[in-house]
């Protein structure tokens, strides 16, 4: 018997709907009213609904690595805070060991929803912050060994009680930041923005009266969790195993893997890590919080976009993460990289997984990026001002991975965004940065070879001006970071290579923090995966690859069965015939 | 309306070419309207709009060559640059940018209309990689030159492009939205050339993707466009019409053939822009500078959002996915409309559209062999409109169909009854209305109950006092040419033209000569560009604005600037109270930075308000007593339903009530009360607080 049987239906519609686009007006609000570029250009936070029970109810805005994981910061402040939550309070937290955080520079806001003295939700907002201090500048240090390392932890806390922003609170964080102004900006537009959800969750409440909210509230959870089961319904029963290699701990090479086992019995699911590497000495181990998320991220993705974004569709899924491994890390190892790596590599075990479930679906991997942030001081001497930057070397983007039907993007922010980062314009980083870019144009035979093939990649050159600091976090470079699907390959890794203005060259390390002088930083952003046999490529689109040199001649032969006529313009029907029949 | 007496020349008239119906709008002298519909003719819009002149013509009876000989201003709404868009049906564009950089434009950026669909592919790059050639020469960010200009290499890609038969070229390099000297050099050495898109003159903002994609747009809809309305233009003129036509772009405002051969890319939202001068003459009848306009069609509801008498116009605009910079009116299009689909999911949810049944195979009860139950069928069950012919005689309504559509595939499934079903898919689009609405305005700070809603289009009267009581307005607008909102607003259009330049200053210790000497060669261009359109005097109206932002953010606000003078501490008061509205909060004494001048160029048009007409004497009576199903709480009620030829000035009654219009049905819910206000429009006023 379900809760849905005793509610108007029309009027469930209508709640699920009010949900969502109350989580998307606040993401509007963040979105216009934020200081940082990361928000307005990247859209790195996310708007989220909670009922009393500190339970997920709606997410429909935000980037996706952080879909499902919200409701673990509202029960630890539940858990804290007891007895002890009121109207006019507002809470912020990070710590992704104490208070529900996934890392560190994800700072929550959450603003309890009281209608007639009681409490019947919470209006949240999850946001990337500029600087939260810690040993680099731009919340990512890349030689992190303990969470200590890596900025300021805040349990849960209120920050405004009663109506009263405590001032105390608000300049201690404002000390243990690099870009106060920035910060204090972006801290309001997140109050800003729960204000407005709150308000409006209030008025559905009122709306659907004291005793019925929430049924109706879990009535939309349980469709979550019916539209979910059909999702596994649809995989035959049985065990299936996949994994992505780990191969560096952010210092040395290791030979280890996130493991997976997908257990599927009619309508429940089993994610099991059992067997994962354990925690290790870096910066990329996962919380709980960012773990369930990304799990979440490579279930929903690999199925059905329009699946609903609240934890009704996990009620189904059971996930076993061993403590002490890198998916589950124990304090007090460092973890500020997780959502981007291993985030990544838990989708791609995932999905590997999935591959071979669901085979029909089948998604080839994408790369992994090689950009790390060049942060610096601008401005010296005009007008005695002098201001901090922080750049995230976008425009080196890598490729991502094909399904059946579309070749992969030839260059997209990470999988954990699902290409929902936007990537910069160089003009636009030429007027913000001391930086000169000299190219960003797509690889030619680094797309992963398929009948639908990966993306290409790109080349990539940039000058830098000034001294500056280089936090490197490039996964994607030297080894191969991606598969193919479906007997399509992967595609080509990433390499980079730093020429200094005052001589001599260097190949950065995959993770580490260092300082230079002027420079140019000249790379190659790694090709995505293809899906399918590349012999069974339509002809026409290896002609058009050829023709835009993004695949050469010689591969159009070798790889894809596909000769050109003498003018390079059409195919040679007869010899592709004959390439394609050996 | 159809008048029986004649026109009084001079008079104007206003062609909107919609996806469905040509509408015409004619105003005579005295600002008598009247209002004439043919069919669209997609393969060749020109068709359609010489059927809707044939037809007032005919039933005006008087020649063609009169029709046109009289009137004094043609305005011309168009989908034909959408539809070369939409239909991939533009020329072979070759594009050359800086060397290096030749990828941006399939980039985009990365950006996707939905991440989660990630199976979703990029639309197709309208230049392949091969046709996008690389220049040498560099600018840097303040426009100095880094590396000439490599003339040689133009020579040698306009050797690939004529070898493979390139109609169009587009010109985007690096940085040129700062210095444009080497895109124009280019342009002189290509002399002669018919058909040249210069980014730096089309598009001059910072950010070269989107730039180069509204370089290559232009490039690729020009030929096709430019070549449709200079015949067009020909042919009128052949045929009587004494000045050229004049066309809506998307700024809301109109410019003639000539002018917009250049850019033709402005005319994306040719129709649906013209809503801005329907608000005006709105705005002036309903005595309220605040309004939200709601046109509702088949497929799609616009809503624009006039606030202070101003209606917002970006630089932003995605049309098919592909991105423009180009001067639009800030309009928010949603997927709901009369033929949306309602449909339950396999988890048991009701979702109603996004998706539409379109022209083919349409609503359920057209007959047409639609299966899907659509808005269309709920208004057929809930008694809302009238089984038989409809539009014109074009479909036969069929209210068997709608109910067999409702009852199978949402009434069953949901296990309620057919009419609560019905109710429940209006009562699930109308939220999809309310949140368009507040999309356009809380986002930009602005409160609706302070608004007039303006229910407009076909559909837009049936949902407007819904929509305004769950808004919390306290009445709703509704046109009596609603079905005809875009070629009426046309005939109260101005002239306008849009010019931009980046510029990066700080507004407190920018000299005020140096920003004056900068707005120079704009408001240059714009005098000159109303002069060729034959204004001048107080009739050329030419406004500076800046752009504006507190030091690290990435978006900025428009702030006017008072005529000749310039004076910071007034420019700051401005800013920080729009940036209060929009954003809810200021930065006492943050540094302010300039990112750009604007120049907007208008060309006032003499309008006066259109005559009203005679109060009615006589008491209107209903043509029918019709069972309609009003809302949960009353069911089923005896409603009269008004032809609106009867309804005059003066007429004001109780609902539940249905007026059939020519262009539309305006529905009155049992607590509202409509009436005819003296500009010849229903009001109706909201009453009770029930959603």
């Amino acid at each position: 018997m379900s809760t849905q049987d005793n509610l108007d239906p029309i009027v469930l519609a209508l709640v699920q709907n009010r949900l969502d686009h109350i989580s998307r007006q606040m993401g509007w609000v963040m979105t216009r009213t934020a200081r940082s570029p990361i928000f307005s250009q990247s859209h790195d936070f996310s708007c989220f609904i909670a009922d009393p029970d500190g339970t997920l109810v709606s997410q429909a805005d935000g980037i996706p690595i952080h879909t499902g994981g919200g409701g673990f910061a509202v029960r630890a402040l539940l858990r804290d805070f007891a007895g002890d939550i009121n109207d006019g309070d507002v809470f912020l937290l990070n710590d992704p060991y104490t208070a529900g955080g996934n890392h560190l520079p994800d700072w929550v806001i959450a603003r309890p929803v009281f209608v007639g003295g009681e409490l019947v939700a919470f209006a949240c907002n999850r946001a990337h912050q500029a600087d939260i201090g810690g040993g680099a500048a731009g919340t990512y240090n890349s030689e992190a060994r303990e969470i200590f390392h890596e900025g300021i932890r805040l349990p849960v806390m209120k920050l405004i009680a009663g109506g009263e922003t405590r001032q105390d609170i608000w300049r201690l964080v404002m000390i243990n930041t690099r870009t106060a102004e920035a910060l204090d900006g972006d801290l309001r537009a997140m109050i800003g923005s729960t204000k407005i959800g709150a308000d409006r969750i209030a008025a559905l409440v009122d709306e659907l009266g004291m005793d019925q909210y929430r049924n109706y509230f879990e009535g939309i959870l349980e469709h979550a969790d019916r539209s979910f089961r059909r999702c596994v319904a649809a995989m035959p029963d049985g065990d299936y195993h996949g994994e992505e290699a780990i191969d560096n701990d952010c210092f040395e090479p290791i030979d280890d893997a996130i493991r997976v086992r997908l257990g599927v019995k009619g309508e429940a699911l089993e994610v099991d890590f059992t067997g994962t590497a354990p925690q290790v000495k870096g910066f990329k181990n996962s919380s709980v919080a960012n773990t369930w998320s990304a799990v979440y991220m490579a279930l929903a993705s690999y199925f059905d976009p329009d699946l609903p974004r609240n934890e009704g569709t996990f009620r189904t899924v059971a996930i076993t993460a061993p403590e002490g491994t890198i998916i589950n890390a124990r304090p007090p190892a460092a973890m500020t990289m997780n959502t981007v790596f291993v985030a990544h590599e838990i989708v791609h075990a995932i999905w590997k997984t999935l591959n071979q479930a669901l085979p029909e679906r089948s998604c080839a991997g994408w790369a992994k990026a090689i950009h790390g942030t060049t942060s610096g001081r601008l401005g010296s001497g005009q007008e005695g001002e002098e201001s901090p930057f922080v750049m995230y070397q976008w425009n080196s983007a890598p490729g991502g991975g094909a399904v059946e039907g579309r070749d992969g993007f030839n260059q997209i922010g990470h999988l954990i965004a699902l290409g929902g980062l936007v990537l910069p314009n160089v003009e636009t980083y030429e007027q913000l940065y001391p930086v000169l870019f000299k190219r960003q144009e797509f690889r030619t035979d680094a797309a992963g070879p398929g009948a639908y093939r990966g993306g290409t990649g790109a080349d990539f050159e940039v000058e830098v001006k000034v001294d500056a600091e280089y936090a490197f976090r490039g996964e994607g470079l030297y080894n191969t970071s991606c598969f193919g699907a479906s007997g399509g390959a992967a595609g080509q890794p990433g390499d980079m290579e730093l020429t200094f203005a005052h001589g001599g060259r260097e190949t950065p390390p995959k993770y580490a923090v260092r300082h230079f002088g002027p420079l140019a930083m000249c790379a190659s952003s790694p090709g995505g995966g293809g899906w399918g046999d590349p012999k069974q490529r339509d002809p026409e689109r290896v002609l058009r690859d050829i023709r835009d040199g993004v695949v050469s001649q010689q591969a159009g032969e070798e790889i894809y069965g596909v000769k050109l006529s003498g003018n390079g313009k059409s195919i040679d029907e007869a010899a592709t015939a004959k390439l394609r029949a050996s | 309306m159809v008048m029986q007496i004649q026109p009084a020349a001079p008079w104007r008239i206003g062609v909107d070419v919609g996806g469905t119906f040509t509408d015409m709008v004619l105003r005579d002298q005295s600002g008598a309207l009247w209002v004439f519909k043919a069919p669209s003719v997609p393969a060749d819009p020109s068709q359609g709009v010489m059927s809707v002149l044939a037809r007032a013509a005919d039933q005006l009876s008087i020649a063609l060559s009169d029709l046109l000989g009289n009137c004094a201003l043609f305005f011309h709404g168009s989908t034909v640059a959408t539809n070369t868009i939409l239909e991939k049906k533009g020329a072979k564009v070759g594009l050359l940018t800086t060397t290096g950089f030749r990828d941006s434009l399939e980039v985009r950026r990365g950006i996707r209309e939905n991440m989660w669909d990630h199976r979703a592919p990029f639309p197709d790059v309208l230049v392949p990689r091969y046709l996008r050639q690389p220049v040498s020469g560099r600018l840097d960010k303040d426009g100095i030159e880094l590396a000439p200009l490599a003339l040689r290499d133009v020579d040698t890609a306009m050797e690939i492009f004529a070898d493979e038969g390139v109609e169009a070229i587009a010109l985007a390099l690096i940085n040129s939205y700062g210095n444009p000297t080497h895109e124009d050099a280019i342009a002189e050495h290509l002399n002669g050339h018919p058909w040249l898109s210069l980014s730096s003159r089309i598009a001059p903002i910072m950010g070269e993707y989107e730039r180069t994609s509204t370089a290559v747009v232009n490039a690729y809809i020009a030929p096709k466009v430019v070549g449709y309305l200079r015949d067009l233009d020909s042919h009128l003129r052949d045929n009587g019409l004494a000045r050229p036509i004049l066309l809506l772009q998307s700024n809301g405002g109109a410019v003639s053939v000539e002018q917009v051969s250049e850019r033709p890319v402005n005319l994306v939202l040719s129709g649906p822009a013209a809503g801005v001068g329907a608000l005006g003459l709105y705005s002036r009848a309903a005595g309220t500078d605040n309004l939200i306009a709601m046109e509702i069609g088949g497929t799609s509801c616009d809503v624009t959002l006039m606030g202070e008498g101003l209606v917002g116009v970006t630089d932003e605009l995605i049309i098919d996915g592909y991105h423009l910079a180009t001067p639009s009116v800030e309009i928010h299009t949603v997927g709901a409309g009369g033929g949306t689909i309602a449909h339950v999911d396999e988890a048991g949810l009701l979702h109603v559209g996004p998706q539409g049944a379109g022209a083919m195979p349409g609503p359920a009860c057209y007959g047409q062999g639609g299966e899907q139950p659509t808005v269309t069928d709920a208004y057929m069950v809930l008694g809302r409109l009238r089984p038989g012919p409809y539009a014109g005689g074009s479909v036969i309504l069929d209210d068997n169909l709608a109910c067999l559509a409702i009852e199978n595939k949402i009434a069953k499934p949901l296990g309620i009854p057919v009419e609560e079903a019905a109710a429940g898919i209006i009562r699930l689009l109308e939220q999809n209305l309310l949140h368009a609405v507040e999309h356009i305005s809380i986002q930009r700070g602005h409160d609706p109950r302070r608004f007039t809603l303006v229910a407009a289009g076909g559909a837009g009267p049936m949902h407007g006092a819904s929509v305004a009581r769950s808004l919390g307005c306290s009445q709703a607008y509704v046109p009596r040419q609603a079905g005809a909102f875009c070629a009426l607003g046309m005939l109260h259009t101005d002239i306008r033209q849009d010019y931009l330049q980046v510029h990066f200053d700080n507004l407190d210790t920018v000299d005020g000569g140096t920003l004056q000497q900068a707005f120079e060669p704009l408001a240059e261009r714009a005098q000159a560009a109303l002069a060729a359109e034959g204004f001048s005097g107080d009739k050329a109206m030419v406004q500076r604005e800046l752009d504006l932002r507190y030091r690290g953010q990435l978006w900025s606000i428009r702030v006017a600037l008072a005529a000749d003078t310039f004076d910071p501490a007034a420019v700051r008061i401005a800013f920080d109270a729009d940036h209060q509205r929009q954003y809810g909060h200021t930065q006492p004494g943050g540094t302010i930075e300039i990112t750009a001048l604007r120049v907007t160029a208008r060309g006032l048009m003499d309008v006066s308000d259109p005559l009203p007409p005679a109060p009615s004497v006589k008491r209107s009576e209903p043509m029918a007593l019709r069972q309609v199903y009003t809302d949960s709480s009353h069911g089923w009620q005896e409603t009269p339903v008004f032809a609106g030829a009867d309804l005059r000035p003066g007429f004001s009654q109780d609902g539940p009530m249905l007026v059939e219009e020519l262009t539309t049905t305006v529905f009155v819910g049992p607590k509202d009360r409509l009436s005819v206000d003296a500009a010849d429009n229903f009001m109706i006023e909201i009453g009770g607080a029930e959603s």
